[in-house]
């Protein structure tokens, strides 16, 4: 195929838009490495538009949006006096301020009291950052202890509960495999059941003694722990 | 609003190269787009193509008003020594802003003829596709073709006139 000077700056952008068909683009090509007028063309065409793509952005000028805003929507409404007062506090009964009020003192109460502040003797040294951090960390190693003294108290009372448990089931293991023959020489048993033997007795007394120390302790848990005596007693 | 209102300004700063008018005039395709909302299908292209065409528009009507000062502008730039006195006369930020290649393409850009440089922008600096030229011009897909070719060949010789080759 033979390919003129004229037909290179008529396909040019094709070519370096990457849209040319594959066979004339060979042909373009050819023509090129050995044209002394095109290859110039070509290159210089490349570095035009590979400088055009290269130009930054340019910046706005400063308010040029608020300059458009206002020659289309017109001016705003500059209002001065009692009237710009007016518009200010419609401003603060909006629902959205009244949100953000409230989620703001929420979270400064919270903060406050965390940190220690005591609400009905107030005082402005109890603001201060050092005092803040200060009560802040006495309140969370007192609150640490708390909860690992709320846990331990928990194992303790669930340890007398299994106990208890072990116990309430003994009598059914050790004392049924007892021959019935043992009833007979007990005399003054009217009831007809078997009675509790010395060792089970004191053992039950000493976990309701326990008990009724670990309620007068922890108040918390008194009333778990009152079921669980009274559960003893009935037994 | 942000979005837009930089690329009408970039497209009028690229095809006028100049700060001022260039402010002047995306306010007014702003406002132009504002008024004829109503007017605009979505059929004919997307929301940017219709307010790219505006502005378009916008730029031919200046283009045209402000034919005459840049009769004698045109005369001035023939004459290098006088091309390099304009350049040095921009505002310093504006020089701080464009680099001196940039500047120099910028300058080569202006000397485009209008229908030549509208399209080298939509198509290199707007990165717009040949369908959407081809909207915002209103003219066939081939004439948009044969405008981003002749323009970019112009502006190639043009910057090889003022000494910008390839490196």
């Amino acid at each position: 195929m033979t390919w003129t000077c004229e037909q290179t700056e008529l396909y040019l952008t094709d070519y370096l838009d990457g849209l040319l068909q594959p066979e004339l683009k060979q042909a373009l090509d050819l023509h090129v490495n050995s044209c002394e007028r095109c290859a110039p063309l070509v290159s210089s065409v490349t570095h035009a538009i590979t400088s055009l793509r290269a130009l930054p952005e340019v910046e706005t000028p400063p308010r040029f949006v608020y300059n458009i805003l206002d020659a289309t929507l017109g001016p705003r409404e500059t209002v001065t006096g009692w009237a710009a007062v007016r518009a200010w506090v419609r401003g603060l009964a909006s629902p959205r301020f009244a949100y953000g009020s409230v989620s703001v003192a929420a979270t400064f109460l919270m903060l406050v009291t965390v940190s220690g502040f005591n609400w009905k003797k107030p005082r402005v040294a109890d603001l201060a950052p050092a005092n803040i951090y200060r009560n802040t960390s006495r309140q969370m190693h007192l609150a640490y202890a708390r909860s690992t003294k709320y846990v331990s108290d928990l194992r303790v009372v669930y340890e007398i509960q299994s106990r208890l448990r072990q116990d309430n089931e003994l009598p059914t293991n050790t004392e049924g495999t007892a021959p019935d023959s043992n009833r007979q020489k007990d005399p003054g048993r009217t009831d007809g059941t078997a009675p509790a033997t010395p060792r089970q007795q004191n053992r039950a007394n000493d976990i309701n003694s326990h008990l009724q120390v670990l309620a007068e302790e922890l108040p918390m848990l008194s009333g778990k722990l009152c079921v669980v005596l009274t559960e003893g007693r009935t037994r | 609003m942000r979005r837009h209102s930089r690329r009408i300004f970039n497209i009028c700063y690229r095809f006028t190269g100049n700060r001022t008018e260039s402010e002047d005039l995306s306010q007014d395709v702003f406002l132009r787009v504002y008024r004829t909302l109503g007017s605009y299908r979505s059929a004919h292209g997307g929301f940017a193509t219709w307010m790219t065409s505006v502005t378009r528009n916008l730029l031919i009507d200046h283009y045209r008003r402000t034919k005459r000062d840049r009769i004698t502008d045109s005369l001035d730039d023939t004459m290098p020594a006088v091309e390099n006195k304009q350049s040095s006369a921009r505002r310093p930020d504006e020089q701080a802003l464009l680099g001196e290649l940039s500047s120099q393409v910028q300058s080569a850009l202006t000397r485009l003829s209008p229908e030549l440089r509208e399209a080298v922008i939509l198509r290199d600096l707007q990165q717009l596709e040949y369908s959407e030229i081809q909207i915002v011009l209103s003219v066939p897909e081939g004439t948009v073709k044969s405008r981003i070719n002749r323009g970019r060949i112009e502006l190639a010789r043009i910057l090889q006139q003022m000494g910008v080759r390839p490196s």
